[in-house]
């Protein structure tokens, strides 16, 4: 068993939910990158109105002080040893201890892509680096602890991430794949792009692509075959965009990942009836699905497929 | 058939050694399993390696637009316009007809060709001979950087890592050359104890250090270039009556040594100083000029980028680098800072301690606008930060002026402002008590508020 130093506390917290932290998730750390978040509390200095119906400060100041650190929700207090083991996916590891979570392991040591939490393990001599992949923000992390029974993305696989966003996702992808793998990063918006270039900047095996999906030959140049497409492009024509790309890159029986939003592709039909349109029209496009999850409890109304590619015609019969 | 086959380290052609193998689609990739058998069907007739980036990037710009790059005209005419008879294969239509149309070569593009452009992306690393597999990712890699780089058109003069390193820099030799300082005159007043005292400037104590080396120097010596005359004539007869020891050659030499390292340190310093001002006024005119060079820039330094300090509302600008006692003064619930490092900028140095509280929460303010149009917008001008500036001027003004007025006080606007302060405790007290009787009111019961119906 390995044992752990966690840096800060922990404790996910969905997007949106600010209630009672107060703020960004209780970085009290300075020494992560950036200073000047502060947003515990209010002001000591506030004076509230004339007695009334709010209590003094008093009373809202203590919790609210301490709400900002961890929002009593347990999770790893700094200096509390825990437990790092192996997941059943090659690559990704669970972090135990007063709550479990789901740890890839840092390629870049001393660096958080998006302000996540990050342990230390040491072993013998040398100190392993784990970051906490958060289900509420990633999808394939979602996927994973949703229980979906294979991802296809293991150390040295050669990815291609269509609708990388910000690179969250990807960095934890880039971790799993490790330096002999590569993670093809595609993604149009340019305000993200940029923090992608940022991303990939530090990590080598991310190949940052600023370019539409939809037109997968004009990034022929960049790409060689793939092991996996991972699509998370929210397009109500995605199942063709993922097709166009696997035509082009992808290799003979290489698996597919996609996650589906339904009210993207049609915001009036039933979630169910649009996973099954999709499933369909997947089908239909050479692509055999082989797992469906939903990802309840973290995000709503979404499903993950897993498919692998046709196998090619001859094989079929049998 | 010939193809034409693009990578991240050059332009491809291959020669097709077996036509009938393409009729045949579907079972295409059979042929390609290895890379002997793929070898078979193929032949490499040349590669066109791009000589460096650049133009690694030109091509791939032509690429993604649609059009010939000068490389691919090059390489077409080279090779392709000798078997002008020979069908070329290509994986984008309208490069295709763009390249009859400009160099009159039929071209070919059909689901046979994409299998066939497939197959061969699985097999590159055999088919192009003479590129090891690391150098066609290494390129890629470099390729796909300075292509995003290019579509998100990045400047290299609007990077703020600059700032933020030259700040620490500067920081950091103000500290050494304090050092550096204190050590030259511990050293020298060994020797020559008066000239510290009567040397104030650090400069030119060097400078005179550095000429004059052995006291006994002095007198021959002329030092009119560095000191005014005055101090020269006290150095002089300080020099004669001075109570210092005698110290060898090989020890002045030494102090002289250390003393050229402090000028070279003060020279680079100044340097760096006008470094600092040129590439603050590049990254982000408006709020150098609200708050100065210095302060912008640490200010940017604080935060780590520009964009994370445009990410902060004004309350956060207004006192960052007073951490420590906005904690402290939360923690035990005291009143909060009211300034950080926006202190130093110029317009809250100008007035008056009182209202430097007002005016660093304005100058904040206003700030932070500047600073989220220097990193967020388009165009790069300061209008907006001397319009703000302006304002500020103005209002502080006022302050000023009704701080005056306060203190002379005419005796009607004292009475206007009595008047204002009574009715604002009438107000006060009036809320305070519909506060109560609406408490009371619901506590009593519900039946009040049916009445009011």
């Amino acid at each position: 068993p390995k044992y752990i130093i966690p840096d800060c506390f922990s404790g996910f917290s969905p997007r949106g939910d600010r209630g009672g932290r107060g703020g960004r998730g209780g970085r009290g750390g300075f020494g992560d990158r950036g200073r000047g978040g502060f947003r515990g509390g209010r002001g000591g200095g506030f004076k509230s109105p004339d007695g009334g119906f709010r209590g003094r400060g008093g009373g809202r100041g203590g919790p609210r002080g301490r709400g900002g650190r961890g929002a009593g929700r347990g999770g790893f207090g700094a200096g509390k040893k825990v437990l790092v083991e192996p997941h059943r996916h090659e690559g990704v590891f669970i972090c135990r201890g007063k709550e479990d979570a789901l740890v890839t392991k840092n390629m870049v040591v001393g660096e958080s892509v998006y302000g996540e939490k990050r342990m230390s393990v040491e072993e013998g001599e040398t100190k392993i680096e784990y970051r906490a992949w958060n289900p509420f923000r990633s999808k394939l992390a979602a996927a994973i602890l949703g229980g979906i029974d294979q991802i296809h993305i293991k150390p040295g696989a050669k990815v291609m991430y269509l609708g990388a966003a910000s690179g969250t996702t990807v960095s934890h992808v880039s971790d799993i794949v490790g330096p002999d793998g590569l993670v093809y990063a595609v993604e149009f918006s340019h305000r993200s792009g940029r923090d992608l270039l940022n991303v990939a900047k530090k990590r080598t095996n991310i190949i940052p692509i600023i370019e539409d999906a939809r037109h997968p030959h004009k990034y022929r140049m960049l790409v060689g075959m793939v092991d996996v497409i991972f699509a998370d492009v929210a397009q109500p024509d995605q199942t063709r965009i993922v097709a166009l790309n696997a035509h082009n890159f992808l290799k003979n029986g290489g698996h597919f990942v996609i996650s589906i939003k339904a009210n993207c592709i049609d915001s009036t039909a039933a979630p169910e009836a649009v996973f099954a349109s999709e499933v369909k029209k997947m089908s239909a496009e050479n692509m055999k699905p082989q797992e469906q999850l939903t990802l309840e409890p973290y995000e709503r109304d979404h499903a993950v497929v897993v498919a692998v590619a046709s196998p090619p015609i001859t094989y079929t019969c049998e | 058939m010939l193809v034409l086959f693009e990578t991240a380290a050059g332009y491809a052609i291959f020669k097709v050694l077996d036509e009938s193998k393409l009729q045949q689609v579907d079972s295409l990739y059979k042929e390609f399993e290895t890379p002997e058998k793929a070898n078979k069907v193929l032949k490499l007739k040349h590669f066109e390696k791009f000589q460096d980036t650049t133009e690694a990037l030109a091509a791939a710009t032509a690429l993604v637009e649609g059009k010939i790059g000068k490389s691919l005209k090059k390489v077409l005419k080279k090779v392709v316009a000798k078997e002008a008879h020979e069908q070329l294969a290509i994986s984008d239509a309208k490069l295709g007809g763009v390249i009859k149309e400009k160099l009159d070569l039929s071209c070919v593009h059909s689901p046979a060709v994409a299998e066939l452009m497939r197959c061969i992306r699985g097999q590159m690393e055999s088919l192009i001979t003479g590129l090891p597999p690391r150098e066609i990712s290494a390129m890629s890699l470099g390729l796909a950087h300075s292509l995003s780089r290019y579509k998100l058109k990045f400047s290299p003069d609007k990077v703020d890592t600059m700032i933020v390193q030259a700040i620490s820099l500067l920081d950091d030799l103000d500290k050494e050359l304090n050092n550096y300082i204190m050590r030259c005159r511990e050293w020298y007043g060994w020797h020559f104890p008066e000239l510290g005292k009567i040397i104030t400037d650090n400069l030119a104590y060097c400078k005179t250090v550095n000429k004059i080396g052995d006291r006994t120097n002095v007198a021959g010596s002329d030092l009119s270039d560095i000191l005014p005359e005055e101090i020269e004539a006290e150095v002089k007869l300080a020099a004669e009556i001075s109570m210092g020891t005698e110290v060898s050659e090989q020890d002045i030499g030494n102090i002289r040594h250390l003393c050229d390292q402090v000028i070279e340190i003060s020279d680079y310093r100044i340097q760096l100083y006008d470094y600092l001002k040129n590439r603050m006024m590049a990254i982000a005119p408006n709020l150098t000029v609200m708050v100065g060079e210095l302060v912008g820039a640490r200010l940017i330094s604080h935060a780590g980028s520009l964009l994370n300090l445009a990410k902060h509302p004004a309350s956060t600008v207004q006192i960052l680098g007073a951490e420590k006692a906005l904690f402290r003064a939360l923690k035990t619930r005291k009143d909060t800072p009211k300034y950080g490092l926006i202190y130093h900028a110029s317009l809250v140095g100008q007035t008056t301690a009182k209202n430097k509280g007002k005016i660093s929460r304005m100058l904040a303010a206003k700030a932070s606008l500047a600073i989220r149009y220097d990193a967020l917008g388009e165009d790069t001008n300061a209008e907006m930060g001397v319009e703000n500036r302006a304002k500020l001027e103005a209002r502080l003004r006022q302050l000023e002026e009704k701080g005056i007025r306060r203190i002379s006080g005419t005796g009607k606007a004292m009475a206007k402002a009595d008047k204002y302060h009574q009715q604002k405790r009438k107000r006060r007290r009036r809320k305070r008590r519909q506060r109560r009787r609406r408490k009371t009111m619901t506590e009593s019961g519900v039946c009040v508020h049916i009445f009011l119906f």
